[in-house]
């Protein structure tokens, strides 16, 4: 392999021109290497996004067939008057769905209200009912609300205001499953503070409906509501403070026996978004699809999926843009390389050298470039790839934000149970009818915005292929002339 | 060893044929010159003997074998050594480097050889020191010594030239001649020499003139 030897003794030889070549070399492949790091970061974020966004898929009532049933039954029998049933969910229905693939843990819910006895609770004057004692919400809600809104539970760290931390335990604990079947409570730290509440007391709540029970409840955590979540609620609702947190047993106690293992709605948390619509397909297949309903919730996911789309196809762009200006600009390169070097061409020519070998040892020359231009563009790319992600990230947060803050305002519609916080749904509450309540203002998209760009071994050995393919198709194009080259041309004119 | 049977060539048209009808014979051990006016062909001529280029009409055979049989990259690899007024060497290299260059090239029995290298061009006046030094910074007598070096260590029985002397004083003409008769008679090869001087073409063993777009016999 006497070519080796050659573009070696050239390279040597002509020191000038080879360091201009690894110049502009290590120019073209600290772009591209810029490009493939910001592709790359783009990529492990959104596979992060995946993981930490999560997406669920909440089985509730169907409303929209309730609904339906209603409307048949007031035109049919136009004397009696419209009414909404709806069944609850059953547990026994949850459970099955919960032995899906891809779905990692499920949380019920169950929302009720009580009334307040032996302890105040907090009035607000905007309030439009005002929550004394057997007062009834004013809503047209056929179940009275009482004063305390109830949400009912598998356990508080699952739902969504706890998970995205607008909501913090702040003294003892939140409930777990392990609270099933016990009238353990968590209260809001604003109306523990209105009566001199701690962990280890016990309150008073009275049923309004079923039974009109009243049942003794033992305070077991406080838990700390953040301002943002009072903001939107619905006209229905008591002060938020007013909301405290059970186990979902106790909410079904307090709704009536025949709620007994059954839920508002049950979510479930599908450890893979991307495959939140195959899960669904085959949840729908387990339930009854007119009495209840499956919807999914994926738009925290498809927030960041798209805004890191975003990001990927442009570094795409840039990569393949680079990729296809360096393949020029090298070209052109080695093009006039080749006219320089006519004469050394015709002298491997006479002595019988074949083309091939030629074209070879020019390859050869250009890789040997590319291998030191590579180490450059690795040393370089880290700082490059650094800023272009800075960049990059700060403009795509912000469509990020934009874009998920115009979700959550459809989230908190006032809802029939009174005014507890949303159980386990995510952000955008659109899809549960029956959930009633206020919707968290976080935004759970803005987690995963930093682009870790460090350049990896894998980054280079992907800059080298990019860098061969760049340099082969140069040389391609460059070697007609070589391989057109009459040596009696170039040796006797 | 070498034929051209029925040789003819023209640039642009057959009217204008520098010569046709070639049929000459060159053998193993003897030295050729071809003398000529300016302009006559004889470069031409030259280029198709070394494998350079085609005829327009008529062949050249090697050892009974017509040289397009062989394959002209071939051919010119194993079976001609050239040496040209302007040298040719690999401008970017030692005089070493281009001998042991051409010898892997040309697949010679002395490959990787660089005593062998070495040698040969010592025999040429070549010093140690000048040997590793690029050739660009040796003189054109030197340089083209290292030309004819380098044919001394290829395998080619066939040795063509063009104006070897060209560029070169007295003193180095008469040098390098020897040389060409020395790998004449010495390593028995076949040497062509074009050349408009006339003390190189009455070196040779034999004198070819070419007018009148014929070869004809002087000496
Ligand atoms: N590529 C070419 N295309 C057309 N005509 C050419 C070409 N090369 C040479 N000729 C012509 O062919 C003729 C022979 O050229 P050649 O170089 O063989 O002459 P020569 O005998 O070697 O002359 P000199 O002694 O000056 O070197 C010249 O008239 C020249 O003009
Ligand atoms: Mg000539």
């Amino acid at each position: 392999m006497n070519f080796f030897k050659r573009a070696w003794l050239n390279l040597t030889a002509k020191k000038g021109r080879s360091i201009l070549l690894i110049l502009v070399t290590s120019a073209i492949m600290l772009f591209v290497l810029a490009g493939l790091l910001i592709r790359n970061a783009a990529d492990t974020a959104t596979s992060n996004a995946k993981k930490s966004v999560g997406a669920t898929i909440t089985l509730s009532a169907n409303r929209e067939a309730a609904f339906k049933k209603m409307r048949s039954s007031t035109s049919t029998s136009k004397k009696s008057k419209p009414k909404l049933t709806t069944s609850p969910v059953k547990l026994s229905d949850a459970k099955k769905i919960a032995k899906l693939n891809n779905i990692s843990s499920y949380s019920a819910t169950v929302s009720t209200s009580a009334n307040a006895k032996g302890f105040d609770a907090i009035s607000t004057s905007s309030s439009s009912n005002g929550g004394g004692m057997g007062m009834k919400g004013g809503m047209s809600s056929s179940s009275s609300s009482g004063d305390i809104a109830i949400s009912g539970v598998t356990s508080t760290a699952s739902t969504s205001a706890f998970e995205e931390k607008s909501s913090k335990i702040t003294k003892g604990r939140g409930i777990t499953t392990a609270d099933e079947g016990t009238n353990n409570v968590v209260i809001e730290s604003e109306l523990a503070k209105e009566d001199s509440l701690s962990v280890g007391d016990t309150i008073k709540l009275k049923a309004t409906t079923g039974s009109k029970k009243t049942y003794t409840m033992k305070i077991v955590g406080i838990y700390k509501a953040s301002s943002s979540t009072s903001t939107e609620q619905g006209p229905g609702a008591t002060d938020p403070s007013n909301s405290v947190y059970t186990s979902y047993t106790f909410a079904n106690t307090v709704k009536g026996s025949k709620y007994k293992n059954t839920a508002d709605s049950v979510t479930f948390n599908v450890s893979d978004p991307a495959k939140v619509s195959a899960v669904k397909t085959a949840g729908k297949k387990l339930i009854n699809t007119s009495k209840y309903s499956l919807s999914t919730n994926d738009s925290s996911y498809q927030t960041v999926k798209a805004s890191m789309d975003n990001v990927k196809s442009f570094a795409d762009k840039i990569v393949w843009l680079v990729a296809i200006a360096g393949t020029i600009i090298l070209a052109l390169i080695v093009i006039l390389m080749i006219r320089e070097r006519r004469y050394e061409i015709g002298v491997l020519l006479s002595l019988g050298e074949a083309r091939w070998k030629i074209v070879a040892q020019f390859f050869v020359e250009m890789v040997m470039v590319l291998i030191v231009s590579i180490v450059i563009a690795g040393a370089g790319g880290k700082f490059v790839g650094n800023k272009l992600g800075q960049q990059l990230v700060s403009q795509q947060t912000t469509t990020a934000t934009t874009s998920s803050t115009s979700t959550q305002t459809q989230g908190g519609q006032p809802g029939g149970g009174g005014g507890a916080p949303s159980g386990g749904s995510k952000p955008s509450g659109n899809m549960n009818g029956g959930t009633p309540g206020s919707s968290s203002s976080t935004t759970t998209s803005q987690k995963q915005t930093e682009l870790d760009v460090s350049v990896t071994v894998l980054d280079l050995v992907e800059l080298g292929g990019f860098g061969l393919a760049i340099m082969f198709l140069s040389i391609m194009l460059a070697s007609g002339g070589i391989l057109r080259l009459q040596p009696k041309k170039v040796l006797i004119e | 060893m070498l034929k051209t049977n029925d040789l003819g060539y023209w640039y642009d048209r057959q009217e204008n044929s520098l010569f046709e009808h070639v049929n000459l014979e060159f053998k193993s051990g003897t030295s050729y010159a071809i003398v000529g006016q300016s302009g006559s062909g004889k470069t031409t001529f030259l280029s198709l003997l070394a494998g350079l280029d085609k005829p327009r009409a008529g062949q050249i055979e090697l050892n009974g074998e017509p040289i397009n049989k062989i394959g002209l990259t071939n051919y010119r690899k194993s079976h001609v050594a050239i040496v040209f007024q302007s040298y040719n060497l690999f401008n970017y290299m030692s005089p070493l480097n281009n001998l042991l260059t051409a010898m892997a090239v040309t697949e010679s029995s002395h490959r990787g050889d660089k005593d062998y290298a070495a040698e040969m061009l010592r025999k040429l006046g070549i010093t140690d020191e000048q040997m590793k030094k690029n050739v660009q910074k040796l003189s054109g007598g030197q340089q083209q010594r290292v030309a004819i070096a380098r044919t001394m260590c290829c395998d080619a029985k066939l040795v063509v030239a063009d104006e070897p002397t060209g560029n070169l004083d007295e003193e180095n003409t008469k040098y390098v001649i020897e040389q060409f008769q020395k790998i004449a008679h010495e390593q028995n090869k076949c040497v062509i020499i074009v050349t408009h001087e006339s003390d190189v073409a009455k070196a040779c063993d034999h004198s070819y003139r070419l007018s009148k777009h014929e070869f004809a016999l002087e000496s």
